[in-house]
């Protein structure tokens, strides 16, 4: 354990995106490869390990902080699917206080107590809320804490202009030692021309997708049964796909400084596809990936 | 670019906690850090006003951490406030919330509203220090308790001749009991009824009396204002703006004889009472013009470093009655951009044609830097707060702190307003040039 280096991931994207199925599932795939996982739910609705914990919801740092003047951090580690270690930071009511403030304070102290160490852990994978609204959703890409950033998008457009801003987040802080972007889990990938608008933007972007995974009415059945696809349907189409994910960011090694698009260019770049779109529902053009 | 303020001579908007304990038994009840309401007062009231009927060691604090700024202050606060009213033995409480309450959304607004049909009066100020600097809190302080409070009782009779004070502000101003009381002196004088809130034994009672008046007097070249328009607004009681701080027999006159104006007071009886005043005040001047004008350690130009109103007060005096002449004059409260205009104008109405310029800073590494480049034509006269003694010491210059921080002279009732401040303040110049003779 002295020297071992722990793999910090820090997983955004868009709310309501699937950012919580697709970091549950890849932790559980990665318990399943024989690796010790963290996964840290950074969202006050305090939902990211449902599914690892048969859809039962867990204490949370918040919850406990607000009850005591100090935490232990090994108080609000709970184990899930396959060993994984389960954590949500929590946070206020919505409409009071300060969730941002919460997830520093929730990260902070796991940090200080050094838990990720003694728990000798492989992974720490952070679940972010869906829009980074304020710092505080930014503390785990700053110095110190994770060092890969995957976000999770479909092809629609709100999801990938939140993709681009948390792509711009990171740039501001690529220069004081923050993480840096491992690429996008294209998520919901369906149509043959929602495969076409994410390769774009990765490509405008100077980034790259992970991984293609496609909506599927196992993960539906699955995350109803209070389980990850893995636990669920382990030998699904799914569950191979989600495996194939999980082992690519195991092996990941290299993250990259994204070149987000300013406002201007995302807008032309909106309407240039939004119009290719149209075109191809009318029937005036074809589409290369038409023949898929 | 990042810039480093040296120095500066005010402090935020939460700052404002003194104007309440300026109010005899009023109780300043914070939604702040803990912390806040030490360094303010020893930013702005040091040893002019950390203790007395309640003080900012012991003011009602929610002292707001982690948890606070996590989850939201509110049941914290209301429960500080019940506690308060529980506790403390207070005419009015006035809710000041802080920055970090304001940041993370706290609704102080609703929270005080729960107090509303207590026996003694809750009201609220939006104090968050981004939102202004001390003076402006003062300013939302006392129209809340005109909205909050004064606006929802039920209206009375004007009384003839009850005239408002308004200008001078508790703590940051080190000599405003005394300055107030002069004030009511000199409209006791001239037949009026001065109302002022703040000092000893005025507190509630007085603020009572507020819609009552027959004007509002503002003596200050900003401060004060958004107040007066206020209750001009609810009231409909009109005001008097005399932007300067009476110093010494010329302004003092021009003052008694504006108010005696606006007020319909007889000129005979203004008249009297000016004439009898400088019968008196240039007895003092003339049986010592021998140690004003034959020093060698005073040359006749001179620099303020202070906040507007001291800085037109002063220099008028030293001007119009001393005969002394103007350098710049550095202006260090923050005054807001929308009265520059007008407070730069006040510096080019000296008598005999003097002008001053006026420059606006926060900063005093330039202020000083400045005054070391004047040509004073020998030792100037320096008048400003504590920070300008090193500087003035470094020029072989003439010292005097006025304004806050001062730290080195304690002020009880004293006063620089009217005759009698006017030869107080040739005592406190001039005792500081002859001591340059030892």
């Amino acid at each position: 354990m002295a020297n071992k280096k722990i793999k910090q991931i820090a997983i955004y994207g868009k709310g309501g995106i699937g950012k919580s199925t697709t970091t549950s599932n890849i932790s559980a795939a990665l318990v399943k490869q024989g690796f010790k996982v963290m996964q840290f739910g950074c969202d006050p609705k305090s939902d990211s390990t449902n599914t690892l914990r048969g859809g039962k919801y867990i204490p949370t740092v918040l919850d406990t902080l607000r009850e005591k003047t100090t935490v232990k951090a090994s108080e609000v580690i709970h184990e899930g699917f396959g060993g994984v270690y389960c954590v949500e930071a929590g946070g206020p009511a919505p409409g009071v206080g300060c969730a941002g403030r919460g997830i520093i304070t929730a990260v902070q102290l796991f940090k200080q107590q050094r838990v990720f160490e003694e728990l000798d852990l492989d992974f720490v994978i952070y679940d972010v809320l869906g829009d980074v609204v304020c710092g505080g959703f930014a503390v785990p890409i700053r110095e110190g804490i994770a060092e890969h950033v995957f976000t999770v998008s479909s092809a629609d457009f709100m999801a990938v202009y939140a993709a681009n801003n948390l792509f711009r987040g990171i740039h501001k802080y690529s220069n004081a030692g923050g993480a840096l972007l491992g690429g996008v889990i294209a998520n919901s990938i369906n149509a043959p021309y929602a495969k076409e608008i994410i390769d774009d933007f990765v490509k405008q972007t100077k980034t790259q997708v992970v991984e293609y995974v496609p909506r599927s009415v196992t993960v539906t059945q699955s995350e109803l049964q209070g389980k990850t696809t893995i636990e669920a349907a382990p030998n699904s189409e799914q569950a191979k796909i989600y495996t194939r994910l999980a082992l690519k960011i195991a092996e990941h090694t290299e993250s990259k400084v994204p070149e987000p698009l300013d406002v201007h260019e995302l807008r032309e770049w909106a309407s240039k596809w939004a119009d290719h779109l149209l075109a191809l529902e009318t029937g005036e053009v074809t589409s290369k990936a038409s023949c898929i | 670019m990042i810039k480093i303020l040296d120095q500066p001579r005010y402090v935020c908007a939460l700052g404002a906690m003194q104007t309440v304990q300026g109010i005899y038994r009023g109780v300043p009840v914070l939604h702040a850090g803990p912390g806040c309401a030490g360094k303010l007062a020893a930013g702005i009231a040091g040893n002019n006003g950390d203790s007395g009927y309640i003080s900012p060691q012991i003011y009602p604090c929610s002292n707001v951490t982690e948890k606070e700024i996590i989850f939201g202050g509110e049941e914290r606060l209301a429960e500080t406030i019940e506690n308060a009213l529980r506790v403390v033995d207070g005419d009015i409480f006035v809710v000041l919330s802080g920055c970090t309450a304001e940041i993370v959304g706290d609704d102080i607004a609703k929270v005080s509203s729960r107090f509303a049909n207590m026996e003694k009066p809750v009201v609220y100020v939006e104090t968050a220090g981004f939102k202004g600097n001390n003076l402006e809190g003062h300013e939302w302080v006392i129209n809340a308790i005109i909205e909050q409070y004064l606006a929802k009782k039920p209206v009375k009779e004007k009384v003839k001749g009850l005239v408002n004070i308004w200008g001078p502000v508790p703590s940051y101003d080190p000599f405003w009991v005394g300055n107030i009381r002069e004030l009511e002196k000199l409209l006791i004088e001239i037949g009026l009824t001065p109302n002022a809130i703040f000092g000893e034994y005025r507190g509630i009672e007085n603020i009572d009396k507020i819609p009552q008046a027959e004007f509002n007097l503002l003596v200050s070249p900003w401060v004060g204002l958004k107040n007066v328009k206020l209750l001009e607004e609810k009231f409909q009681t009109p005001y008097l703006h005399y932007p300067t701080l009476p110093i010494g027999a010329f302004e003092t006159g021009k003052f008694l004889r504006t108010v005696g104006k606006y007020a319909g007071v007889d000129v005979e009886v203004v008249e009297a009472v000016i004439e009898r005043h400088e019968k008196e005040y240039y007895y003092h001047i003339e049986r010592t013009s021998d140690v004003f004008l034959e020093n060698r350690t005073m040359s006749r130009r001179f620099s303020t470093v202070t906040n507007a109103t001291d800085a037109l007060a002063i220099s008028k005096f030293l001007v119009n009655d001393f005969g002394l002449v103007p350098e710049k004059q550095y202006i260090t409260d923050d005054t807001p951009e929308e009265y520059r205009d007008s407070i730069e104008k006040y510096f080019t109405e000296f008598e005999y044609g003097i002008e001053a310029k006026v420059t606006f800073s926060k900063d005093a590494y330039r202020i000083h830097e400045e005054i070391r480049n004047c040509d004073y034509f020998g030792p100037p006269l320096i008048i400003g707060s504590i920070f300008e003694k090193k500087l003035t010491k470094e020029l072989s210059g003439n010292f005097l702190a006025v304004s806050v921080p001062i730290k080195e002279r304690l002020i009880l009732h004293s006063s620089y307003v009217g005759y009698h401040g006017g030869l107080r303040l040739l005592e406190d110049i001039y005792t500081y040039v002859l001591k340059q003779f030892n």
